[in-house]
């Protein structure tokens, strides 16, 4: 009987160490993430999509051309493919 | 017709023992749960098959020179697939959510709570007839609580072999039926003003931050708890190779090719120790009693842990957001944002519980270390 009441005081003390353990590391983990992470994103941010917008205004070129004229050319593309696939 | 009975002797028919035929029932009671039901079918499948091949009668699978036997042997005793396995997950996990919200990380940690109260419970049961877990048992029990696969079996490997078979297969059931289990006790914890709650927006977090991260787990791992270096660094390990951006083949190769060869032999593996002399006793219907409660303590302790937080912090934080602090990324978080839309539709909490849900698996990792240190 005393031995199972020595387990329950080894378990108990392992609850509570474990638990404090547990909370003390990960909460020395926010005190890194927000004292070395929050600094260096800071310092060093993603860089800027340099490239992007440059393309982004070719394609914007090319999808300015006029909606009418789109639609004249595709048109005038599936009535080319039909005269071509009946022939 | 003494070839004939030799001939006889040497079928499966004429050596089944009840015991086997029930363990092969287990085995293929699994894979109904695998395909059927689509409960953790990547490791159930493998370990009904391995618990089927286990148990075949002069096939010796799992005795010297059985292809189980080395499975085991090479790959769970010594703890490399468990370890292989999490860094793996390490590769496939996203830190992003967790550093943009660093707080998440109490919640992961309030969720272990699950796997303390289950070591006291554990010697609890000694008091029953037909029980009798050492420490080292109980803790490798109560760790089914912290709902990582890979923690669980690593954990059980060192501290407790022969309960291998029954923590696993608890575990992984758990975890498969987290979508049921947690949802009641979520909802009991919280009312449904508090589930409506929505949440800030997170901030973009930067490569640098997502590099350095790991490195800086790693090092508290190393200067304070060394005994979680050999699960927290092949996490970190999986994860630099995700972040960095230099190596993706090799990311590439750690969260697809390897973990899913390493998965068929850990569930093969993790088979073969449902033998039915080592799995057919009360001490399993124990451990499956006991994972059911540290799954459910955990659920609760996070979900508590959520509402003092939301008490305290200026930013709102829904209560639900804490279930998600034991792992089992990500079915954890799917389910803290289902019940939050059954609450308020246009509530989408799920990049907020993958926060501390990886703060689940780090805290496993942790207590696992602890229990590793104290009790191994």
């Amino acid at each position: 009987m005393e031995s199972v009441n020595q387990q329950f005081i080894e378990a108990g003390t392992l609850m509570i160490a474990g638990m404090v353990f547990v909370f003390a590391f990960l909460g020395i983990l926010v005190v890194f993430i927000n004292t070395v992470l929050v600094p260096l994103s800071k310092k060093f941010p993603d860089p800027q999509p340099t490239h992007k917008p440059k393309k982004l205004t070719k394609t914007a070129k090319v999808e300015g051309i006029q909606p009418n004229v789109v639609a004249a050319i595709s048109a005038a593309v599936s009535n080319f493919r039909q005269k071509h696939n009946k022939e | 017709m003494e070839q004939l009975h030799t001939l006889w002797m040497s079928t499966g028919l004429a050596n089944f023992e009840t015991d086997q035929v029930i363990m092969m029932l287990v085995g293929f009671g699994l894979l109904y749960l695998a395909i059927a039901k689509n409960f953790e079918p990547l490791l159930l499948l493998p370990i009904g098959f391995g618990a089927i091949l286990t148990n075949v009668p002069l096939a010796g699978f799992s005795e010297v020179g059985g292809l189980l036997h080395y499975v085991y042997y090479a790959g769970i005793d010594t703890g490399i697939f468990p370890l292989l396995i999490f860094m793996g997950v390490g590769a496939m996990t996203d830190f992003g959510p967790l550093i943009a919200n660093p707080k998440m990380l109490f919640l992961g940690a309030a969720a272990q709570f699950g796997i303390f109260a289950t070591l006291f419970g554990a010697i609890a049961l000694n008091a029953i007839p037909g029980f009798e877990f050492s420490l080292q048992d109980a803790s490798a029990i109560a760790i089914i609580g912290g709902a990582d696969g890979p923690t669980a079996i690593f954990l059980a490997s060192k501290l407790a072999p022969e309960l291998l078979g029954a923590i696993a297969v608890a575990a992984y059931s758990y975890m498969a039926l987290v979508p049921i289990i947690q949802p009641p006790i979520m909802k009991a914890f919280t009312n449904v003003e508090e589930r409506k709650i929505e949440m800030a927006q997170l901030r973009h977090v930067t490569k640098v931050e997502k590099i350095v991260f790991p490195l800086g787990v790693l090092m508290m791992s190393i200067f304070f708890l060394p005994a979680a270096t050999p699960l927290v660094g092949m996490f970190c390990l999986g994860n630099l190779m995700r972040e960095c951006g230099v190596v993706d083949r090799l990311s590439s190769t750690a969260q697809n090719e390897l973990i899913n060869i390493v998965t068929i032999f850990l569930g093969l593996g993790v088979g073969s120790k449902l033998q039915a002399d080592k799995f057919l006793n009360v001490e399993t219907l124990g451990i499956l009693g006991l994972g059911a409660v540290a799954f459910s303590i955990g659920t609760a302790s996070g979900v508590l842990m959520a509402k003092v937080m939301n008490k305290l912090s200026k930013q709102p934080i829904n209560p639900l957001i804490g279930a998600a602090g034991v792992s089992a990324v990500p079915m954890a978080a799917r389910v803290a944002n289902k019940v939050g839309l059954e609450a308020n539709p246009h509530n989408f909490l799920l990049m907020h519980a993958m926060g501390p849900n990886v703060a689940g698996v780090l805290g496993s990792a942790v207590a696992a270390g602890i229990l590793l240190a104290l009790v191994g």
